[in-house]
């Protein structure tokens, strides 16, 4: 690798990783998927804003079904670009599955085809948000297949960042002997001088925070997947909402934190100085851990029987959640570059770039959290502005960015001055000029997602379209460099310069061979298994024992009849059944017998039980499914054991999975079965 | 005809000052990326800095959040004028439609489908605040108008094709 051409010369003596060809072609799978996403999906906004601007005429069908499917397509791109990246960086220092990250780009590439099919094929056109009950209520223009194509492709969406997360929750943790030193609370402390590195704090984070945002997605998707077969069955609007949002603001707000964990990385390279993990970074994680928690519930401000304290603890969460970033993140990201002889080039310029997008992206997001400010801006063109600049001007730059290093990496040198300079130009001038004129839009109060603007505002939506395309013609001299990089890495990568001698004159000269191509790929420095058992003290076997006991009760007669009162309580119950079976199955699999068969062959299997099972369980939760067999008790009672034994799955599953993790993911699915009930009626 | 609404254009230009003011932090930045300084003098400097720098985003915190509490929309005490409004798709059904000005009003806002948004904008064509209109629930938003007139309604949450044709209007005398 001809690195040292295009990092800064103190770069090498960080001891900075070379990446495995297996890190490198992942990188390229999902940074290659992502930009051409984006790419197409810019084009898809591009279009909407003409219309709005009156240059284009596209039909409000057509409007509404772009805007679902530029939405869900752009979140869903970035998403996969940035795992693709915190991977790469990640996997120098742990050694992260790789069948597994394959499954993960899979489930999300298949999720994305349910998307594009349901929209540009079934007409969806609910917004990315698909609030529930709109799917339901499609005013003639879309058929329930498309509901249902797009809540698959939303599940499997969730399913593969799921995946990606327990993979990365697993084997940080084996890693660094257990959830506590991964997030380097032993450093803090002061008991231990040897934190691990900051992208591994930045992991661990995302990975919690993804497991639960995905868990409670699927919760929803799945019961609208059963409305969407079981006409009786109702959902509550409020309790959709809330589980709505906490997946789709979780996790877009994670794609900026996997970014986080890339540039610890990425600008030491740049910069010849370490990004060290130091306190106020563990201090940070800790509090955007807990911040981004709660802070989804902003985008119920405008829906008032929401918790008034809920409210009030998301407006302290949202505006709390930008302290790190403007004082750890990017104020250590500044000091290492200030004095630093920064290698400008292109990636470091697009990283450089990305920093200023967040902390201006950031501030209009933290303006419309105040809940006063809100209350004009909800919904508006602000909104648009914030979030755009944020992910355009940060994130997006931030996928280019890794793009751009790993090709000036593998040609052995950098893109042009000229070039660098003329593309970043229309970028930075074409992204700020569309987003301020959102941000001019939401001052004028016009409301966002329409397909036809109010009257007097179209000249806000040409001046956009103009910008637009400003960016586009950056982008594109950007995406020609790539190409011209990518042809000078191929180079590279087939020819070594070589010394040879003049047989008849006995000068030496120099000339290129064809590399020999070995595919190999080096191996990981060990490979760490899930680690511990579920259980392991007899206080902690006699505590889910307890559980066990009670959650059998679920099973009682006089339980059953009593729960028969609502369809709330009924699902309630069966709640209790798979607990049962979770407690049954976890116990088993903390057996020393059974665990030492289980961990180290069944591990894969075991985060497919994790994943599928409580789904499962949920689905066969649907109304329609169980109500014929109230009459015929034998069944019924068949059905409940099923409940239990998807459960028993769970538990068994969750014990391959090492003690943080499994534990982790069997109280997630016990949640989910609780939360459904509670959310679920009807039938 | 919609017109920048005052509250707006104040956040709108703090929203201004605050990033013109990270643009010349990062072209000051950008600016001596180029000259060769020790880190440690770097840090030295930098740690000072950090710290005054989180106590003053903690102090600001405090006090921008907790002023903006005193200004909660969220309806509180005894009802009033109470308004019902329903959203339906495409429409809103408002009655009465005609209110008194300079009288505290309740809007009683839900939905008979699916999420709409009560956007109510003034005679100037102001956008005043909104309120979600929700199925199965019914929100709360307590308002004073002064401005008699005829006060439009936009839909600000996306409730299918017709969406943004989903408009109305109520009178104030």
């Amino acid at each position: 690798m001809a690195t040292a051409a295009v990092v800064h010369p103190r770069a090498l003596e960080l001891g900075l990783a070379e990446p495995r060809l297996s890190e490198r072609r992942i990188a390229w799978a999902f940074a290659g998927s992502g930009v051409a996403v984006f790419t197409l999906m810019g084009l898809a906004g591009l279009a909407m804003r003409l219309t709005q601007a009156n240059v284009l005429a596209l039909s409000p069908t057509w409007f509404y079904r772009l805007l679902t499917l530029h939405g869900a397509g752009m979140l869903t791109g970035a998403l996969l670009a940035m795992m693709g990246a915190l991977w790469y960086v990640l996997r120098q220092v742990v050694p992260l599955d790789l069948g597994r990250m394959l499954a993960s780009l899979l489930l999300i590439l298949l999720g994305a085809v349910c998307v594009i099919v349901a929209t540009l094929v079934g007409g969806f056109g609910t917004g990315w948000t698909f609030l529930s009950p709109l799917p339901f209520h499609p005013a003639g223009q879309w058929h329930m297949w498309a509901t249902a194509t797009f809540l698959v492709g939303m599940l499997l969406v969730g399913a593969g960042f799921f995946v990606f997360c327990l993979d990365v929750l697993i084997k940080v943790t084996a890693t660094y002997g257990g959830l506590r030193q991964a997030l380097a609370i032993p450093f803090l402390r002061g008991s231990s001088d040897s934190p691990p590195p900051p992208q591994v704090l930045a992991a661990t984070v995302v990975s919690l925070e993804g497991l639960l945002a995905s868990a409670l997605g699927t919760t929803v998707v799945v019961a609208m997947l059963g409305r969407t077969f079981d006409g009786a069955m109702t959902l509550d609007a409020l309790w959709a909402k809330n589980l709505i949002y906490f997946f789709g603001h979780s996790v877009a707000n994670l794609i900026i934190y996997l970014a986080a964990g890339v540039i610890y990385v990425l600008v030491p390279r740049y910069a010849g100085r370490p990004w060290k993990t130091t306190k106020p970074i563990v201090v940070g994680w800790l509090f955007t851990l807990l911040f981004v928690t709660f802070a989804y519930s902003h985008h119920l401000y405008m829906d008032f029987v929401q918790p008034t304290s809920l409210q009030i603890v998301s407006t302290f969460a949202s505006f709390g959640a930008s302290v790190p970033v403007a004082v750890v993140t990017i104020y250590t990201g500044m000091m290492l570059v200030w004095g630093s002889r920064y290698r400008w080039t292109l990636a470091s310029s697009l990283l450089y770039l990305g920093f200023a997008g967040w902390l201006i992206g950031g501030t209009g997001a933290v303006l419309d959290s105040i809940i006063p400010f809100n209350f004009r801006f909800h919904n508006t063109l602000w909104v648009v502005a914030h979030f755009h600049t944020y992910l355009l001007l940060c994130v997006i730059f931030w996928v280019l960015a890794f793009v751009a290093h790993l090709l000036e990496q593998a040609a052995g040198r950098t893109a042009p001055r000229g070039a660098t300079i003329l593309a970043l130009s229309g970028m930075v001038v074409g992204g700020y000029g569309l987003v301020g004129a959102w941000y001019l839009s939401g001052v004028l109060g016009v409301p966002r997602r329409y397909a036809v603007e109010p009257v007097g505002t179209a000249g806000y939506a040409l001046a956009g379209s103009i910008f637009a395309m400003i960016f586009a013609l950056g982008l594109l001299v950007l995406l020609r460099e790539f190409v011209r990089l990518a042809r000078a890495a191929r180079e590279v990568g087939r020819y070594e310069a070589v010394e040879r001698v003049d047989s008849w004159t006995g000068s030496r000269y120099r000339s290129r061979q064809r590399r020999e191509s070995t595919g190999f790929d080096a191996p990981l420095p060990e490979v760490a298994e899930p680690a511990g058992a579920l259980l392991t003290t007899p206080a902690q076997y006699a505590a889910m024992t307890a559980v066990a006991v009670v959650a059998l009760f679920a099973f009682l007669p006089p339980i059953g009849r009593a729960a028969e009162q609502s369809t709330q309580y009924h699902h309630l119950l069966h709640a209790g059944q798979f607990l049962l079976g979770v407690t049954v199955g976890v116990l088993v699999a903390s057996l020393p017998a059974v665990f030492g068969r289980l961990r180290s062959r069944h591990s894969h299997l075991g985060i497919v039980a994790v994943v599928a099972a409580p789904a499962g369980m949920m689905l066969a939760m649907t109304p329609s499914i169980y109500a014929p067999l109230d009459h015929r008790p034998a069944l019924h009672f068949l059905y409940h054991l099923g409940i239990a034994a998807l459960g028993v799955v769970t538990g068994l599953g969750a014990g391959t999975l090492g003690r943080v993790t499994g534990r982790f993911a069997a109280v997630l699915a016990v949640s989910m079965a609780v939360l459904y009930a509670a959310g679920v009626g009807g039938g | 005809m919609l017109r920048y609404g005052e509250p707006q254009v104040a956040v709108g230009l703090v929203f201004v000052v605050l990033a013109l003011v990270i643009v010349a932090l990062f072209v000051t930045v950008a600016r001596h990326t180029v000259s060769d300084v020790p880190f440690e003098r770097v840090q030295a400097v930098g740690y000072w800095l950090r710290k005054r720098w989180l106590a003053f985003l903690c102090a600001l915190l405090v006090v921008v959040v907790g002023l903006s509490l005193f200004e909660l929309p969220y309806a509180r005490g005894s009802p009033r004028t109470v308004v019902h409004v329903t959203g339906l798709q495409f429409a809103w059904i408002i009655t009465p439609s005609e209110l008194p000005r300079n009288t505290p009003i309740r809007f009683d806002v839900t939905s008979r489908d699916v999420n709409h948004g009560f956007g109510i904008y003034d005679p100037h064509g102001h956008l005043i605040g909104s309120v979600q209109a929700m199925p199965g629930y019914t929100n709360r938003l307590d308002l004073t108008f002064h401005d008699p007139g005829v006060y439009h309604v936009f839909c600000l949450e996306l409730c299918g094709i017709d969406h943004h044709l989903m408009q109305s209007s109520f009178t104030v005398r």
